[in-house]
Formats: C-alpha cells, sequence, structure tokens
C-alpha cells in the first residue's frame, strides 16, 4: 500500500515539475521551457500594460533577459536563481492562489491569481517570503526597466560618450583575449579628460 | 615548474599562462584593491621588486555593462550576490583590477579626528590619531587628484539634497573624489566610461609597472607559503575570468609578503594556510559593516536624475550618532529594484522615476559583530553577522532625518522601505512614525560594500592580528594591508583611510626592505 502511495506521489510530482509545459522554441543557453514558462507568467503578472512605459513585462522577453544573466553566473549562484524559480513555481502547494483551482503551479494561474500570489508574497509576515519576493523582483526589474523602450519613455536612455583613450588603454586587452589585441591606434590621454559635462536629452542614446 | 622569463613592468592576463611557472620578487602582493595598487607603487617607487597579484582580469570601458545585474555579475565576487548569514545583508565585493575602485563611487573622506581617538585608547594604537596619517591622506590624496565634486556636475538630485539640508540647518558639502575631468554620467559603479575616476588601474597601476612592478591578473592565491616567523611567498592557480575555472599552478617567491586580498578574502587565505598569524585567535573575528539603508524620494517636476555625479553630496552631521548621509545613482533600472509594490502599481512608480531621487545613511554599526570562515572547499567565505538592535535603532534614526530632508527639500511623497510601515509617506508629519517605530533587523532592507576588523590592528598580539604599521604579530615579514586591520569601522567611506594607511605601511616597508 505505502509502495502505491509513493508511486502516486512520484508521478505526481513529475507531472507537476517537468510535463505540460509548452514548447515555445525559445533557445535558451540555461533556461528550461518550465522556467521560461514560469518567467514570462512572473513577468506579465509584475509588470502589466501601463501608459507610462511603452512595452509590458510579456512582451520585453524577460525570459531571455534572464538566461543572459543566469549564463554569467558562477555555478553556485545560478543553482540559487533557479532553485527562486522553482520556488515560486511550487509554492502554491503551500500558498496557494484565490479560487478554483489555486494549488496549480504558478505559471498555471489565472492572471488574478498571479498578482494575488504575488501580493501574498509581498505582505507576508515571514521575513524570507518577503525578501524572496524582493530577489525575484530584483532580477526581472533589472530586465525590465532597463529595456531600451523603458528607458528612452523615462528618459533614461543611457549616455552617449565616446572614452577617451588613457594610458592604460594601451596595456589591457580584451578579457580573455591576446596583447596583440590592443588597439594601438590615437594617443593616450596625458591629462584629465576636457570633455564638458554632459547634457540630458542631449547627449543620450536615440530610442 | 619551469621559470617564463618576462620583462619588468608588465601586466600578465589569463591568455599568457601556457604552462606551470614561478616568479621571484622583493615583496608580492596580493590583491590590487586601493591598499594594494598603493602598496605595489610605492614600493616599486622605491626600487624594490615588486609583484602585484589580482585574481579578476582588467576591465577597459569596452567591457563596461550598464545592465546592473550582468555588470555585478561579471565585477563582482560569487556573481555579486554575496551575502551574510545571521541577519540577511548584500555583500557587494569586487574582483577586477583596482578592486572596489573600479565600481566604486570615489568618495574619499577622512574621518574625523573622534574616530582614530576612540581607536588610539580602545585598541592600543599609540601612532594612529588623525594627525599622524594626515600626510599619507595628503600624499594619496595630491596623487589621485581628490578634490571635491564642481557644481556644474552636481545636478538637480545632489543640488536637492543640499537644498533640504540646508532648510534645516544641517551641515553638508560636495563630496571630495578621485576624478578628474567628470562629467556626471553618473555611471561610476559599472565602471567609469569617461574615464574621469583615477580608479587604481589607471592611475596606481599604470604608475607601479613604470617603476617595474610586475602586474599578474587572473591569478588565485590560494595559500601563504610560512616557515616559523617568516613566509616565504605565495602560490595558488591561474583562474579562468567569470567561469572561475582553474588551471596552471604558480608560485611567487618573495621576502615580503603582503596580503591586500580584502577583508573577506585575507582572512580566509590566512586559515587555508595552516590558520597562519593566528596565535590571537582574532583572524576572521569581528567583522564589521557600514549597513546601507535608502529613502527615494519623488519630486513634482522631472529632475533628469540620470545627471550627476554619482554619490556627490553629504552630510557628516550625524557621524557622532554613528549615521552618515549621502546621495546616490547608479543603473536606473537598479534603482528600480527599491520600488515597492507589483503589478500595476509597480510599474506606475517606474514611471516616477524622472522624478525620483535616492539618498543613503550607511551606519557605523560597532555593535553589530560576526565572522568570516573558510568555506569547505572554497576560497568564498562562510559569513555570519547579527545586526544588534541598537544598531537599527540607529539606522532608523538615519532614515527618519532622511525622509526631513526629501520634504524640506520639497518632494511630494517619501518611501522609506521599512518593513511595517506605509509604502509611501506624503508629509513630514506624515512621516514622524519613523521616529518611534519598534523596528526590527528583518523591516529593514540593507546592503553593505564596506567591511572590516577581521584581521584587526591591536597594540596587544593577544587582541589582534597585525601591529600599527600592518605587520602580523610574531611574523617577521607578512603583512596585511587592507581594510581588515581596521580596528572598528571608520563611521565614514573607507577607501582613502585604506589608502593612506597603505601608504604609511608603504613607506614603513620600504626601509625594512
Amino acid at each position: 500500500m505505502g509502495g502505491i502511495v509513493l508511486i502516486v506521489l512520484a508521478v505526481f510530482a513529475a507531472r507537476r515539475v517537468w510535463l505540460g509545459y509548452p514548447a515555445t522554441g525559445a533557445e535558451f543557453a540555461v533556461l528550461a521551457p518550465r522556467e521560461e514558462a514560469f518567467l514570462q507568467a512572473a513577468a506579465e503578472a509584475l509588470f502589466p500594460p501601463h501608459a507610462d512605459l511603452p512595452v509590458s513585462g510579456g512582451q520585453a522577453d524577460l525570459p531571455g533577459y534572464a538566461d543572459r544573466y543566469l549564463a554569467v553566473l558562477p555555478r553556485r549562484q545560478r543553482t540559487l536563481i533557479r532553485a527562486l524559480f522553482a520556488l515560486f513555481e511550487h509554492a502554491t502547494l503551500l500558498w496557494p492562489g484565490k479560487g478554483r483551482g489555486g494549488f496549480k503551479r504558478f505559471s498555471a494561474l489565472s492572471p488574478e491569481q498571479r498578482l494575488g500570489v504575488l501580493r501574498d508574497w509581498q505582505s507576508s509576515s515571514l521575513a524570507l517570503r518577503r525578501l524572496c519576493l524582493t530577489a525575484l523582483k530584483a532580477i526581472l526589474i533589472l530586465g525590465y526597466v532597463g529595456h531600451p523602450e523603458s528607458l528612452a519613455a523615462l528618459e533614461l536612455a543611457p549616455w552617449k560618450i565616446d572614452s577617451p583613450r588613457v594610458e592604460a588603454d594601451f596595456l589591457y586587452p580584451p578579457i580573455g583575449g591576446h596583447r596583440d589585441q590592443i588597439s594601438r591606434v590615437g594617443e593616450p590621454l596625458e591629462t584629465a579628460p576636457t570633455a564638458p559635462p554632459l547634457v540630458p536629452g542631449l547627449d543620450q542614446e536615440a530610442p | 615548474m619551469s621559470s617564463e622569463a618576462r620583462q619588468d613592468g608588465e601586466v600578465r592576463v589569463f591568455s599568457d599562462y601556457t604552462r606551470d611557472f614561478e616568479e621571484d620578487a622583493d615583496v608580492v602582493v596580493v590583491g590590487s584593491g586601493p591598499s594594494g595598487s598603493v602598496v605595489a607603487y610605492e614600493l616599486a617607487k622605491a626600487g624594490h621588486k615588486v609583484v602585484l597579484i589580482e585574481e579578476g582580469p582588467p576591465f577597459t570601458p569596452q567591457e563596461f555593462r550598464a545592465d546592473g545585474n550582468i555588470s555585478m555579475a561579471r565585477t563582482m565576487r560569487e556573481g555579486g550576490l554575496r551575502s551574510t548569514t545571521g541577519t540577511f545583508m548584500p555583500i557587494l565585493q569586487a574582483i577586477c583590477l583596482g578592486g572596489g575602485s573600479l565600481i566604486n563611487s570615489a568618495m574619499c573622506v577622512r574621518p574625523p579626528a573622534f574616530i582614530f581617538d576612540e581607536w588610539s585608547t580602545r585598541y592600543e594604537l599609540d601612532h594612529t590619531t588623525r594627525a599622524d596619517l594626515d600626510p599619507h591622506y595628503d600624499a594619496v590624496s595630491e596623487f589621485l587628484g581628490i578634490a571635491p565634486t564642481p557644481e556644474d556636475v552636481q545636478g538637480p538630485r545632489n543640488l536637492l539634497f543640499r537644498q533640504g539640508c540646508e532648510a534645516l540647518g544641517i551641515a553638508s558639502e560636495p563630496v571630495d573624489r578621485n576624478v578628474r575631468g567628470c562629467r556626471g554620467s553618473g555611471e561610476c559603479f559599472s565602471g567609469c566610461r569617461a574615464r574621469a575616476k583615477q580608479s587604481m588601474d589607471i592611475s596606481y597601476i599604470p604608475e607601479a609597472m613604470k617603476f617595474g612592478a610586475r602586474v599578474l591578473t587572473s591569478l588565485q592565491v590560494q595559500g601563504v607559503l610560512g616557515e616559523g616567523r617568516r613566509v616565504r611567498g605565495v602560490e595558488g592557480r591561474v583562474v579562468e575570468p567569470f567561469s572561475g575555472r582553474t588551471s596552471h599552478a604558480f608560485r611567487v617567491r618573495a621576502r615580503w609578503v603582503v596580503l591586500a586580498a580584502g577583508c573577506m578574502a585575507t582572512p580566509v587565505l590566512l586559515q587555508k594556510s595552516g590558520n597562519l598569524a593566528n596565535a590571537s585567535g582574532q583572524v576572521g573575528q569581528n567583522l564589521q559593516f557600514h549597513p546601507g539603508s535608502a529613502v527615494a524620494g519623488v519630486f513634482p517636476e522631472s529632475i533628469d536624475p540620470i545627471f550627476g555625479g554619482t554619490q556627490s553630496y553629504q552630510s557628516l552631521a550625524f557621524l557622532e550618532e554613528g549615521f552618515k548621509l549621502e546621495t546616490m545613482w547608479s543603473a536606473p533600472a537598479a534603482l528600480a529594484v527599491r520600488m515597492p509594490g507589483v503589478g500595476a502599481e509597480l510599474v506606475h512608480r517606474f514611471g516616477e522615476l524622472p522624478r525620483t531621487a535616492i539618498w543613503d545613511a550607511i551606519a557605523s554599526t560597532h555593535r553589530s559583530l560576526g565572522t568570516v570562515k573558510a568555506r569547505f572547499r572554497s576560497l568564498n567565505p562562510v559569513i555570519r553577522w547579527t545586526l544588534h538592535p541598537e544598531d537599527v535603532k540607529v539606522m532608523l534614526r538615519s532614515i527618519h532625518v532622511l525622509a526631513q530632508i526629501f520634504f524640506a527639500a520639497g518632494a511630494e511623497k517619501i518611501m522609506p522601505g521599512v518593513g511595517g510601515l506605509p509604502e509611501e509617506m506624503h508629509s513630514r508629519e506624515e512621516a514622524e512614525v519613523l521616529r518611534d517605530y519598534a523596528i526590527r533587523p528583518a523591516d529593514l532592507v540593507t546592503a553593505s560594500s564596506h567591511v572590516f576588523c577581521t584581521t584587526r590592528m591591536h597594540g596587544d598580539p593577544a587582541q589582534g592580528v597585525v601591529d600599527e604599521e600592518g605587520r602580523c604579530h610574531g611574523y617577521d615579514n607578512l603583512y596585511i594591508a587592507d581594510t581588515g586591520i581596521f580596528p572598528r569601522c571608520p563611521s565614514v567611506n573607507p577607501m582613502l583611510t585604506v589608502m593612506a594607511l597603505a601608504h604609511r605601511q608603504a613607506q614603513s616597508l620600504a626601509e625594512r626592505v
């Protein structure tokens, strides 16, 4: 009897964790389809369409952003971040969404249920839950607000800066490169840069 | 091992290492941050054969990334995700040529005399008064062109801080910085593309190389070679940038070893080297931070927050109460992380970013102590630290003062970021709740890049790791030159002080070597 219960639980767990995620065709260096589905669902809930910003979370390719971020993290930290995604995806077993089907994994909830779940994490009396939400938000906000269209709409687009050559630029090759890749073009700056202060609008990149 | 003959005064990068190798030097300096670079330069200038080792790679402007996550993952230890246990707090520590100077805001602040008086009396230090150190502060300041941030690159968000302080009668001042020709890009934290910030990689290190210093990057020191009262050098492995994969072995034999690997890495290295220099039992103990807490304020009109020095205005008026106030800017998306809420309310707050300034306080939390221990089979540390309830009150007091300054400067609302309190406050009266709130450590969102005391300086060898010259008690030729030697947190940004101490150490060492 115990064995049957274990088998049923294992099938349930496997089905919940691995099965039923749609193939989107997107290619990632790190992310699995289940993580892509979670991130897309979280992005849509966190950043709905709004008049102040031209793209919504659902349009900002945040799974792609998260994948690029994970790819440059050390292995241990990458594992922790992926565990965070899995936690949110399946913590609905402990803290379900409101209404019917609230125990489904996060990415299978309705948009209203997802927002409610995130609000629960935000207002939780457990500091650790609030902290986890802050960590998730931190990853996705950097991708969303850092999206070129978001920054342009907020008049916060990056500066156009042509870096002057300093002496040190003739010493260091590109990271991972060889010293024959050091560009010898131009003279090194001998004194302090003399370019004037930047001007918002004028010296920012065009959207 | 074979010996790779190299010319003096050269920098070596990851692709240069093709086999195991050994080097000889008078002095090997481990860590190229502000203190290690000063030591390397001063000793090379004095004619000594210096090898400067750095675990990270050199960065050029083409390598800087505006995205906060990606930038931190590339330039900081543990991908920018290092944190404390006990009281959770993210810790930001650099791994790149130049260390923290590449990605800090260039704030150069001399602590007032009472800080050093406290150091002297509590830690039996007879020659570490402000007057003792002033000549060394002066030398470093002159070398780096340290000067107050000029008015034309302050920008509205810094000047509003001054306006708020003036309205309340709080003393404030432009920040002295190691910057030449600032354009007000506010990009200090991701690397200065304008090449104005005089980080070590473009200032002290190239100058050290002119005097023959050899700079070996992408080398992870894994052990200090010790023998009785003397050390003989260091050894370790070549490490690939970002991936952390190690390959060829190296050894640098030296008559003098200076550890400037940082307040976390230095004690770990000593522990991994057979618990070196730890007769006092103080290696890795006494850990202190300057935890930072930030308040966001929204003004009625756009303040073009993207323009202006990253951290260019400050108030030292509350140092004796235990905190320092300063302005702050970062990648806009990174600052947006500060915004509370989810869904439409969160996105609405993003829309307010052009009208938002963020000011912060760093607290001198000397009652909050911790430890640093080597992680099993890793050079990354386990960091335990607990925020003391009295220090939490100091931090809340600093948030309250920042709220007052915001409203005095004309802000229409603030976001104090204190758990259990309203996300937004719309008047000074409303913000008075901050005055007496029964706050708990978990109510604060905090972070720190200022780390101290894990190899502290103490006149009594039984109570400290190094003496006033930074020499390890009980050792003839092993020195430590990073913020680990501070006996107590200094209450202000530590870069200039650690450089001044390094300058003094280097002068003393130059005579001995």
